[in-house]
């Protein structure tokens, strides 16, 4: 487990000295917090894939639910 | 006029004359809370007009209101500094104002998750919370609502969220916490006032918790983050974050909020309930009197602190015929499950909280004006005291005098009840200690309440030995 995090501290840190060769600025009136902002930046993409994955098979699901409830006849009350 | 809004008058005063900010009022440039004639406004400044306009003119006011997610406010014309002032607003008054550690699990989350709702709708109409503080969050009829407008501004394209730390401080952190390790963790909301840092959350999290995904981003990595680059100027201006990789962001927190879970353990005070239910004649004779009480004084009493409320049964009494009821416990698996019940039933005048009632919330924030005391909140206009005496005299070890004293500090009328040394409850508390209470009787306890209070009822509980006590404040 230990291993797993030194794993992603080595890759925090990577994408973070690339990211911090840029010029910067903060116009909030809270401090974001330069590390929570970089952290942000990094899973931004990673749970925006997640994200549109989990829309899709939401979409999916309510095709195939619709298609089965067509499909599988209803009783009727009499 | 309401008690909250006695209540934000009395803090006003606190603070200074009318007009000025009410003293938590101070942080956010865009505006201020100030009373005029005893009525609560907002005054907006013209350094927020742009942010205003978008939130009318986009129709995320209307989207919001009409969801229960932000309190409703109505504008009025007001004689303001027009150099500074862009708007007054007349925001609607909550019932009663209460602070995230004083909520359940169950309260925090619900909190926690109206907060995220904000953020996706605001999302949606190209607006943004520009902070996310527990403390902007009230309960009103039951349900958690954003009660400061001021915290929408329009979205920076690209920016990171500038709000993300302080939800993880306030709200992520301290479920996880709850959740997984004890529910008694909460309380760390009491001494960080800004939510809990997130680096002190992940050490004290399980090492087992680092399999969950969400928890493993947000606050471990979140931590390690921060350990790394805080020192760093703030990378804002990279503008990098795509709208969807925001969207995945609230998303994934909400997912991760959504999955904590807390079952109360500790069901001792649960099983208090269960054992006075036992003797159910007593109980019902008891539920009885207070509800024949209460009609007595339903036009009057607008407001009831009930003092030991368990799971919420004699609350329930007083909230069923209309009272607003705050029903308070010392025991964290209370209150949830009190909370809980109120979801169930769709309770509107109900709300539960964690209190202490030997060491009650104190004043807090700067100048220790920032957070109100429970007693600054009142008082109300009945309080009960409901078997509850003896736990304070004997296992508190409170003089009658120390405790009438505080009974008259906080309300104007008092429902009391008085539970003799035969009875069983008192006997248990008498088996593992030494009895040096002689004072504990009927008469002292009737002298000593006598100085603050005049008795207006008194009614024994057939075949308890109890007493029960209506009395009036002396003024």
């Amino acid at each position: 487990m230990k291993q797993r995090l030194a794993h992603a501290g080595v890759l925090t840190t990577i994408l973070a000295i690339c990211l911090c060769l840029f010029p910067t600025k903060a116009y909030a009136y809270l401090d974001p917090g330069a590390g929570s902002s970089i952290l942000q930046l990094l899973i931004a993409s990673l749970l925006g894939t997640l994200y549109a994955a989990k829309l899709h098979w939401t979409r999916i699901k309510s095709l195939l639910g619709k298609r089965r409830s067509t499909s599988v006849p209803t009783k009727t009350i009499n | 006029m309401t008690e909250s809004t006695a209540t934000v008058l009395k803090h006003a005063a606190v603070g200074g004359s009318s007009d000025r900010p009410l003293p938590s009022s101070f942080r956010d440039p865009s505006g201020f809370l100030f009373v005029r004639d005893g009525i609560l406004y907002r005054q907006v400044n013209r350094s927020y007009q742009r942010h205003y306009d978008l939130l009318q003119g986009s129709g995320l006011y209307n989207e919001l209101i009409s969801r229960g997610l932000l309190i409703p406010h109505e504008e009025v014309p007001l004689d303001s500094d027009s150099q500074v002032a862009y708007k007054t607003l007349k925001p609607e008054v909550v019932p009663f104002v209460s602070y995230p550690y004083e909520w359940s699990f169950s309260q925090l989350q619900d909190a926690a998750l109206a907060t995220l709702q904000v953020q996706k709708l605001a999302l949606q109409f190209g607006m943004s919370l520009k902070d996310t503080s527990a403390y902007n969050i009230q309960f009103k009829a039951g349900k958690p609502v954003l009660i400061d407008t001021l915290s929408l501004e329009g979205l920076v394209e690209g920016a990171p969220w500038v709000a993300y730390r302080q939800f993880c401080q306030h709200f992520l952190g301290p479920l996880a916490l709850m959740g997984c390790v004890d529910a008694r963790l909460g309380q760390l909301l009491r001494v960080h006032i800004d939510g809990v840092p997130v680096d002190l959350t992940s050490r004290l999290l399980s090492w087992r918790k680092y399999s969950s995904f969400s928890l493993l981003l947000h606050l471990h990595l979140h931590a390690l983050a921060q350990r790394r680059f805080n020192a760093r100027a703030n990378p804002t201006g990279l503008r990098r974050l795509s709208r969807s990789g925001l969207f995945g962001l609230i998303d994934n927190l909400e997912t991760a909020v959504r999955r904590l879970r807390w079952e109360p353990q500790q069901i001792n005070w649960v099983r208090y309930y269960e054992h006075e239910r036992c003797q159910a004649a007593a109980f019902q004779e008891k539920s009885r009197i207070v509800a024949d009480w209460l009609d007595k004084m339903v036009p009057a009493v607008q407001s009831i602190w009930d003092f030991g409320a368990n799971t919420g049964h004699f609350s329930r009494l007083a909230s069923q015929r209309g009272i607003f009821t705050v029903s308070i416990d010392a025991d964290a698996a209370c209150v949830e499950m009190n909370y809980k019940e109120c979801g169930r039933q769709g309770e509107t005048r109900l709300l539960p909280l964690l209190l202490d009632l030997t060491n009650p919330s104190a004043a807090k924030g700067w100048q220790n004006r920032e957070r109100m005391s429970l007693l600054e909140r009142g008082p109300a206009d009945l309080a009960f005291a409901l078997a509850i005496v003896h736990h304070l005299a004997i296992s508190n070890n409170l003089p009658f005098r120390k405790i009438a004293e505080f009974f008259s500090g906080c309300c104007k009328r008092l429902m009391i009840e008085f539970i003799p040394k035969t009875d069983l409850q008192v006997q248990r508390m008498l088996d593992t200690r030494v009895d040096i209470f002689g004072e504990y009787t009927q008469q002292a306890f009737e002298h000593e309440f006598s100085q603050v209070f005049s008795l207006r009822e008194r009614a024994p509980i057939t075949g308890s030995g109890r007493t029960l006590y209506l009395m009036e404040k002396v003024t």
